[in-house]
């Protein structure tokens, strides 16, 4: 049953169980920060890339106002909470990743570390510099330079991964969507916490069994969710539960985190990372590009209307969140600001959203 | 002597009115107008004969004749995040509803560029700014440097036992694109010797203001935060030109006339380290410490601003200027303690600009760097460059009043 794997993997991701396990294998697990962070490469060297997300949100060394991401990141991280980790990577991307990556290093010291540089620009110079940065990467991590054979396996389970979960972000989009928000992200959630041949294992059972469900017909709008490192389960079960179908969304941890397959080679990898639309700012025209993602993304999966889930911290949503406002003009769109946690007023104002513009 | 401050007043003025005069002759002859951050390459716009303006100065600006908040709250409510800096805020609300910021404005780019030598948020509010007057941008992007990158960084002048090649190559293939762009939206080429030119002055100046930087650091305090954390303007914006080097032989000339004579700010009971971008809207409140005898020998924030450019090398010393501390990885913050121990602190005042994640993120480690290594204790204010809601001055100064006392 589809509802028991995603539960079977959602309360392995809560324990970090196979986290904890290859750790007490002897492998080494790599906290990430950042989807920029080419996982592939540091797969191939034989570690386990696991993207960190925390569960607390009490801040006592990093400014309060940070987004809810790095906060949580900061805190579960400063309490222990990512015990099963050896090292970790970031990328340039944002200065709340870079200096949550600094803070880390300073608190923490970490056994292995390593910050990508992220060139911007998407040139001939841009590639060289970021295939560099991988090698770098690589041998920082493991001491062993990068071997192609590997990373090409590599390669290969991700690229089977991202095509899993293609498949199941485009059942959200039938007319009777067959996942939902919620086992969507629990979804996405438990695929930071497992090898991702692991995980391809119950997404091949998952999708194989999606595809036979009668999808749910009774919802009153479509929705599209916008917003970034986002991971608040229970505003989506809020929103489901109040009738809206949550059918695609953007977020750095879901949708914006898989799409773009890589070609079997470092040149492959390279450029599915530079070229990856999703991400935020790791470009010349980061708000184009991102408009023109959330526009695939709405038009695919035929939303009626956008959510966009601001966190107020949040320094990329907080640049680009007027620009996409102004683009979707002529779509529903309400804006929500979600650092304040999930209150009465949300429900009030998502209610009348949904009145107005919903069944 | 209630405080006696080294006069740069005059000199500041003299500064500005060479700067602004320089402006309206080339906007005369039509030429090109671009914005520019701080610790971007300022030789250039010498070079180039550009018209710069630079949105973190001209929101300072704001800041101090008391139009940023109405700017700031323009912004918000045109749907831009409360937690960004105050500069893209301010600037954003200038350019949203200009009849509500202090004239003169900045006058509007045919370009931009920007940088990311010291924060992301230069180049993602470079991109709104470009989006929304429909011009071209050039993004120079400098590494964040870390253990594996550099070693032994100096904290005044930038010199590095080492620097990855590596990422001074790519870097300066990026300068060398900053300048072929420059070329093309200026139209006319690059002029050599006039590039030699402004890097030589650009040398004399830097020296000249790391020594100024130096003599601070005497006993007692020989200058007031009020006259020296103007000094970014030369480090950030101007280096390169005629009138800072001019600015900086009399300054220089002053403050070691003034070292020499033993003579300092104030009655100097302590001495403090300082960071953070000042609240440009309450500058009196270095002042107020001062006249109360707690003198700021070492500020981290306008060192930052320095480093020694070096004719011979331009292009290195395009990259040398992002080797600033708060451009580094924590774990290489140990580089600020030898200046702290050579102005002999007793305490910090550290300023934390809410919506600037990296002066923010960074202060909480710089206290725990100095209390671990030094036994300096530090306090940690709340200060939004620019916006004085959220600091409030008098509570401010009740704490500072109370640390000093427990310092004492
Ligand atoms: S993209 Fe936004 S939410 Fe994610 S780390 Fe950066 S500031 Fe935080
Ligand atoms: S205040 Fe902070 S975020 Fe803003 S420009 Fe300066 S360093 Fe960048």
């Amino acid at each position: 049953m589809v509802e028991e794997l995603i539960e079977e993997l959602y309360r392995n991701y809560l324990t970090k169980s196979y986290l904890r396990g290859y750790k007490m294998d002897g492998r080494l697990v790599i906290g990430t920060l950042c989807n920029t962070v080419p996982e592939e490469a540091i797969h191939s060297c034989g570690a386990i890339p696991s993207r960190l997300i925390g569960s607390s949100n009490t801040p006592s060394k990093i400014p309060s106002w940070v987004c809810i991401y790095a906060k949580g990141v900061f805190e579960s991280a400063i309490r222990g909470e990512f015990d099963y980790i050896t090292g970790i990577v970031s990328s340039t991307s944002d200065d709340t990743k870079i200096h949550l990556y600094s803070a880390m290093l300073f608190y923490l010291k970490p056994e292995r570390h390593y910050l990508i540089q992220l060139p911007y620009q998407k040139d001939g110079d841009a590639e060289e510099f970021y295939k560099n940065e991988i090698l770098r990467l690589c041998k920082k991590l493991t001491g062993s330079d990068l071997s192609e054979d590997k990373l090409n396996k590599s390669i290969s389970i991700y690229n089977r991964f991202r095509e899993f979960l293609f498949e199941l972000d485009s059942m959200r989009g039938e007319e009777k969507p067959k996942i939902s928000g919620v086992e969507w992200m629990k979804i996405l959630l438990s695929s930071t916490a497992m090898l991702k041949e692991e995980i391809n294992k119950y997404l091949l059972k998952i999708v194989e069994e999606a595809k036979d469900r009668d999808g749910v017909g009774d919802y009153r709008m479509r929705v599209h969710l916008s917003g970034n490192d986002f991971f608040n389960i229970e505003l989506i079960e809020t929103m489901e539960s109040m009738g809206f179908a949550i059918v695609s969304d953007d977020f750095c941890t879901a949708g914006g985190y898989y799409p773009g397959f890589a070609g079997k080679s470092l040149d492959g990898l390279v450029r599915r990372y530079l070229s990856q639309s999703a991400c935020n700012l790791a470009s010349e025209n980061s708000l184009k590009e991102r408009i023109e993602f959330i526009e695939s993304k709405v038009s695919s999966s035929n939303a009626d209307g956008i959510v966009i889930l601001r966190d107020r911290g949040c320094e990329v949503c907080g640049h680009q969140c007027p620009f996409i406002m102004e683009e979707f003009r002529d779509i529903p769109t309400i804006v929500l600001d979600v650092d304040s946690g999930v209150t009465e007023q949300y429900q009030t104002r998502l209610e009348a959203f949904i009145e107005a513009y919903g069944d | 002597m209630d405080w006696n401050p080294l006069g740069y007043k005059n000199l500041y003025r003299e500064l500005f009115r060479k700067h602004l005069q320089r402006q309206e002759e080339l906007l005369k002859k039509g030429n090109k107008t671009a914005w520019f951050f701080s610790f971007a390459p300022s030789e250039l716009i010498y070079v180039f004969d550009i018209v710069p303006a630079y949105p973190e100065q001209y929101s300072a600006y704001c800041a101090s004749r008391g139009s940023s908040l109405d700017l700031i709250d323009e912004s918000i409510s045109s749907g831009y995040g409360h937690f960004l800096c105050d500069y893209f805020k301010t600037t954003v609300g200038s350019i949203i509803s200009p009849e509500k910021a202090t004239k003169p404005l900045m006058p509007p780019p045919d370009f931009i560029v920007d940088t990311r030598a010291l924060c992301v948020a230069h180049h993602e509010m470079s991109e709104v700014f470009a989006r929304k007057f429909g011009i071209p941008k050039y993004t120079v992007n400098y590494p964040y440097w870390t253990e594996d990158s550099v070693r032994n960084v100096d904290e005044l002048t930038k010199e590095a036992e080492w620097v990855d090649p590596y990422y001074v190559s790519y870097t300066v293939s990026q300068l060398k694109g900053l300048v072929r762009f420059l070329e093309n939206v200026c139209g006319e080429g690059l002029d050599e010797e006039r590039f030699r030119k402004v890097f030589e002055i650009s040398e004399k100046t830097s020296k000249l203001l790391i020594e100024i930087a130096r003599l601070m650091m005497s006993r007692p305090t020989p200058g007031s935060q009020r006259e020296i954390a103007d000094l970014v303007f030369l480090g950030f914006f101007v280096l390169g030109s005629e009138y800072a080097l001019e600015f900086a032989e009399k300054a220089y000339s002053t403050i070691k006339e003034r070292v020499k004579k033993k003579e300092g700010v104030s009655n100097e009971k302590i001495r403090l380290l300082t960071f953070g971008i000042m609240p440009w809207h309450s500058l009196a409140l270095y002042e107020y410490c001062e006249m109360k005898g707690m003198n700021f020998p070492l500020n981290l924030y306008v060192n930052a601003s320095l480093h020694l450019s070096d004719s011979s090398k331009p292009f290195e010393s395009m990259v040398r200027r992002s080797l600033h501390f708060t451009n580094c990885s924590y774990d290489l913050l140990e580089c600020i303690l030898k200046n702290a121990k050579r102005a002999e602190i007793d305490g910090a005042l550290l300023l934390e600009n809410t919506g600037c994640r990296i002066t923010s993120m960074i202060t909480r480690p710089i206290a725990d760097i100095l209390n671990e290594n030094l036994g300096v204790p530090s306090l940690i204010l709340e200060a939004p460059q620019c916006d004085p809601r959220v600091m409030n001055i008098e509570r401010a100064k009740t704490q500072i009043e109370a640390f000093a006392e427990s310092l004492m």
